[in-house]
C-alpha cells in the first residue's frame, strides 16, 4: 500500500497518474466498496469516508478492512484537518474520520508521498 | 530540552508525543491538560486521550488558564495538551487573559520550561483552509499562529506529524 496526500488543487491525481502508469483507477466520488476493493488505485479517498460518515455508518474498522481486501492498492486522499474546527457536526466527525483512518493507512503503508504545489515529497519510505 | 509538536486534526499528534515523553528519564511525569470539558464531544475526546495515557505513569493537571501560575515538582518533565484549547480559554473563558492572550500565554511557557526537564508541548494547525472568517474567530488563528511562532522558537525540535508521521520542521544544532 502507498498514499499520496495533500491540500485539495494540488495536483495529486496527476502527480499519482505520472508515479503509477498502467494502474486502473477508481474515483472514490461514486465507486462502490467491491469496486475499491479491486482496483489499482483509488483517487479521492477521502470522498469515500464522506460517504460512509453521511449514511452515518462507522468508519473505525475501514482502515483494517481495506489492508485486508486491497493490501497493495494506491489510495490518493485530500488533507482535511489544518482548518477551524468545524460548526456542523457531521463535518466535525468527518474531519476526524479522514485523520484516524488516514493515519491507520499511513501506518501500514510502504511509502508516503506529500504533494504541495504539484511537487511530491516522500514523508516516509 | 524543549519540544513543539503540530499537525492537523486527528493527526497522531497525541500518541507522538506521548512517545517523546515516554523516552524522558524523569522522576515524575506531568500531563498538563487544558481542555475544558463543555460539551459531550469535549467529554468523549478527554476519555479517548485517558485512556491512551493509562498505564504510562502520568500525572494529570487540569489547567484552563494562567499556566504560568502552575508550581512543579522538582525532576520533572511535562507534556502540555492542548495550546488551540489553552488559547481559546485565555481568549475566552472568565478570567482569561483576554486581549493579553499572546503575552500571558509566552510568559507561562517560559516559566514552565525553566522548571522543567523536559517540556513537550502539542499545538494544531487551523490556518489552511478555504473558509474565511471574521471577528472572533479570525482572531483566535491569528493568536494561535503568533503563539505557534513563539513556541517553534523557545523550542530545541519542532515536528509536524502527517497522519502519524513526524515530519521534522526544525531540529536541534548538533
Amino acid at each position: 500500500m502507498e498514499m499520496i496526500i495533500g491540500g485539495a488543487f494540488q495536483g495529486k491525481e496527476k502527480l499519482a497518474r505520472k508515479m503509477y502508469p498502467g494502474l486502473v483507477w477508481v474515483y472514490a466520488k461514486d465507486a462502490s466498496w467491491e469496486e475499491i476493493c479491486s482496483s489499482g488505485g483509488v483517487i479521492g479517498f477521502h470522498d469515500y469516508i464522506r460517504r460512509l460518515v453521511e449514511e452515518e455508518r462507522d468508519t473505525s474498522s475501514l482502515a483494517a478492512d481495506l489492508i485486508r481486501e486491497n493490501p497493495d492498492i494506491i489510495l490518493v486522499s485530500d488533507e482535511v484537518g489544518y482548518g477551524v474546527v468545524p460548526i456542523e457536526r457531521t463535518d466535525r466527525i468527518y474531519r476526524e474520520a479522514v485523520g484516524r483512518v488516514c493515519t491507520s493507512l499511513a501506518s501500514y503503508s510502504t511509502r508516503v508521498t506529500r504533494v504541495v504545489c504539484g511537487i511530491g515529497n516522500t514523508i516516509k519510505g | 530540552m524543549m519540544i513543539l509538536v503540530t499537525g492537523g486534526s486527528g493527526s497522531g499528534k497525541s500518541a507522538y508525543a506521548e512517545m517523546r515523553m515516554s523516552e524522558c528519564r524523569s522522576l515524575r511525569k506531568l500531563y498538563i491538560a487544558t481542555m475544558y470539558p463543555y460539551d459531550s464531544e469535549s467529554h468523549e475526546r478527554i476519555r479517548r486521550h485517558r485512556i491512551m495515557r493509562s498505564g504510562r505513569g502520568f500525572e494529570t493537571v487540569e489547567k484552563y488558564t494562567d499556566i504560568g501560575s502552575l508550581v512543579i515538582p522538582p525532576s520533572s518533565s511535562a507534556l502540555l495538551e492542548c495550546m488551540s484549547n489553552l488559547t481559546a480559554n485565555e481568549m475566552f473563558m472568565e478570567g482569561g487573559a483576554g486581549d493579553e492572550t499572546v503575552e500571558c500565554i509566552s510568559k507561562g511557557i517560559l516559566k514552565l520550561r525553566n522548571q522543567l526537564e523536559n517540556l513537550v508541548v502539542v499545538t494544531n494547525e487551523i490556518f489552511s483552509e478555504s473558509g474565511k472568517y471574521l471577528g472572533d474567530t479570525r482572531k483566535y488563528q491569528k493568536y494561535l499562529g503568533e503563539i505557534n511562532t513563539f513556541l517553534a522558537d523557545a523550542a530545541d525540535e519542532v515536528y509536524e506529524v502527517v497522519y502519524g508521521i513526524p515530519v521534522p520542521i526544525k531540529r536541534r544544532e548538533v
